[in-house]
């Protein structure tokens, strides 16, 4: 970057930074492809870097309402937590490549447009899934499910919580290998982003959060337990319809929590559903191994106190006992 | 990910210096933009990580624009604000720029123009584009603390070491030293000089193996003598009386012509005729260490922020500081210990858990 072109004028006793904000809009050495995505939060291009000969990038545009004090508090802290993670460079973790901003949006004054850019990978899981030709062998869904939990431990050992997990923004590279995409700035989203307008989806919402109870890190690892368990079925585990219609279907399968582990100060009354039976779920599951029942049966635990932790998933014998028969 | 460190003639060739400003006076901004930020942090009670990454932005900053486009103690209130944010110990831009109105000349803070605030608030967009959103800056203090608990020795003269060494640490951010070694190597360095000036001799530490020759060895790899000196010399030129020619180059941006007593001083006056702050006297000066009692190395607070040590009158620039201790050794510097827990902005979370790369 060269200031060659901001004026030096020594004449004026003040020069307003003002003049020479507009030569630092970075997000210009991106040329725009196709959309990739539009999620809750921001919508996702495929993105060339000009400046890199070229090279395809992944490109998340992110809105943050400004403050009366500038660029929020929380955006900040978490675009160095992402910038900090990234030195890590954790396999399972998609590499954050560069931020930039886009100056002042035109619409709105009071507004800045972030552009985080991502590393490109190609697929997502599910489009992998979809595509998938008959059912994943088992291998390959051991090692997909080390790398979802891998990456997820890894986050959660860097106190962030992804939030939203699904396998949307799960990207598989091309030696099958899974990463995790989308996380951070869940606080940005939280407090200026909500985007009433676009439908997301419920299907991996643990029930602390569709019941809007406080929650944790446990939320992901109820959400790697729902793509687990598509991972051997190649359909989604709890296809609910609407916020309510998730919670029945979690409680069909898991059965309605006893009275003692509803939360307090929960709108929704337990007796808003019926006394539903827990499921067997090697009925659920056919022909799966019981480790890999095991592990995601624990993982779709009502309170999220008693769900396995990611690390504790990935010291389960699913994973820990070889070979795999 | 962007990468920070620049060669010695990296730091000659700046935006400033293709602008027609002199090195030394680039330095002489350096200087003076750093000082400003650690006196407005100390008078806001920001603590030293704060203000470090204040400084550090500053320095970096100026490797992509020059002092005559960007007025150096606007974009210091800036580097300020930002670093506030960042280490979430955040304090309001006008209560930034109050504090700077009451350090600063009327002629310099001319230089914020009609509008101060919105001034830094554009000012602030940027900066984190200057320096790539890249906000998480590492600084000397927390290896100053992880090599100290290794090494072994009297415990009072250790503390007393350390104590000297996070004097330099913070002097060093007024120096261009952020921008040409990783934290790690300016903490070995400074912790090597103020052994050598508090006469603590490091003859053997925890870890230590037959290969290593020095205890820095376990940490750092490849650190000559001639590297450590270099960076010693660095922030003990800051020490040694500074001559400014009387036609120098006046700062850009309508800041001072005539430029106030305190900037032709060196800056080792001591504290409360340098600082415009007065020192807090009510703090211990000496510090209580209890004989024999596991000492606590933890961060001193504040007020070694400020240039504690006295001018080293006597001293050559050169290796005798190395070869034989100064005239007089300087009193321990004025740094209370907290004998509590640390102070809570500084710590305010437990340290990451480092997941292997």
């Amino acid at each position: 970057m060269s200031d060659s072109s901001a004026s030096s004028s020594k004449s004026a006793p003040l020069l307003s930074v003002n003049e020479v904000s507009g030569l630092f809009e970075s997000a210009k050495k991106y040329e725009e492809l196709n959309v990739i995505g539009t999620g809750a939060y921001g919508t996702v291009y495929k993105a060339r870097d000009l400046l890199k000969g070229g090279q395809i990038v992944a490109m998340k545009k992110v809105k943050v309402a400004l403050t009366e004090d500038g660029i929020p508090l929380s955006t900040l802290r978490e675009i160095a937590l992402l910038q900090q993670l990234g030195a890590y460079k954790h396999p399972n973790i998609v590499r954050l490549l560069d931020v930039c901003h886009g100056g002042n949006s035109l619409e709105r004054e009071q507004q800045l447009v972030l552009f985080l850019v991502f590393e490109h990978v190609e697929q997502d899981l599910d489009s992998y899934l979809k595509r998938a030709p008959g059912p994943l062998a088992d291998h390959r869904i051991r090692s997909m499910s080390f790398d979802i939990l891998s990456g997820v431990d890894f986050l959660h050992s860097h106190r962030i919580v992804h939030r939203d997990l699904k396998p949307h923004n799960l990207l598989v590279a091309s030696d099958g290998r899974v990463k995790l995409a989308d996380f951070g700035l869940a606080k940005t989203y939280d407090k200026d982003m909500r985007l009433t307008s676009v439908v997301v989806t419920l299907w991996y919402r643990p029930p602390e959060v569709l019941l809007g109870v406080s929650y944790n890190t446990g939320v992901d690892v109820w959400s790697a337990g729902c793509v687990l368990a598509q991972l051997h079925t190649r359909t989604p585990l709890l296809p609910g319809a609407s916020d309510s219609d998730q919670l029945h279907c979690i409680f069909r399968l898991i059965g309605r929590p006893p009275r003692a582990e509803w939360p307090e100060n929960v709108s929704i009354v337990i007796d808003s559903f019926p006394e539903y039976p827990p499921q067997d779920f090697a009925d659920v599951f056919p022909r799966i191994h019981p480790h890999a029942l095991d592990l995601i049966q624990r993982m779709l635990v009502f309170d999220p106190a008693k769900r396995l932790t990611a690390l504790d998933c990935l010291e389960h014998p699913y994973f820990t006992d070889e070979p795999l028969t | 990910m962007p990468y920070w460190y620049y060669d010695k003639k990296d730091l000659l060739t700046t935006p400033s210096s293709r602008d027609g400003i002199t090195t030394e006076a680039e330095n002489r901004y350096r200087k003076e933009g750093a000082r400003f930020i650690i006196d407005t942090g100390s008078k806001m009670d920001l603590g030293y990580n704060t203000v470090a990454t204040g400084v550090v932005y500053f320095h970096r900053f100026y490797m992509f624009h020059s002092f005559k486009t960007f007025p150096r103690y606007i974009t210091a209130c800036c580097c300020l604000f930002l670093a506030g944010k960042v280490e979430e110990t955040p304090k309001k831009c006008k209560d930034i720029i109050k504090v700077a109105k009451s350090l600063l000349t009327e002629q310099k803070f001319a230089s914020f123009g009609d509008d101060p605030k919105e001034e830094v608030m554009t000012l602030e967009r940027i900066l984190l584009q200057t320096i790539k959103f890249d906000l998480q800056v590492e600084h000397p203090y927390g290896y100053l603390l992880k090599y100290a608990k290794c090494l072994k020795g009297d415990k009072a003269k250790l503390q007393k070491m350390v104590q000297m060494a996070w004097t330099f640490v913070n002097d060093s951010l007024c120096t261009t030293l952020c921008l040409q070694w990783e934290p790690e190597v300016i903490a070995v360095a400074l912790m090597f000089l103020a052994g050598k000036l508090s006469k603590f001799e490091v003859v053997d530490w925890n870890g230590r193996v037959p290969k290593h020759t020095a205890w820095w060895d376990m940490f750092v790899e490849d650190v000559t003598m001639e590297l450590l000196e270099d960076i010693c010399h660095q922030v003990l030129d800051l020490y040694s009386p500074q001559t400014q020619p009387p036609g120098a180059e006046s700062p850009p941006g309508g800041a001072a012509r005539a430029l106030p007593k305190n900037d032709k001083r060196p800056s080792v006056t001591p504290p409360a005729s340098v600082s415009p702050v007065a020192v807090n006297t009510n703090k211990p000066t000496v510090t209580p260490v209890k004989n024999g009692a596991d000492i606590k190395l933890e961060p001193p607070k504040m007020d070694p922020m400020r240039f504690t040590y006295p001018a080293y009158p006597g001293l050559a620039p050169y290796p005798p500081v190395y070869s034989a201790p100064p005239p007089n050794i300087p009193p321990p510097p004025r740094l209370p210990i907290p004998t509590g827990p640390p102070p809570p902005l500084v710590y305010s979370e437990p340290p990451p858990s480092r997941f292997p790369p």
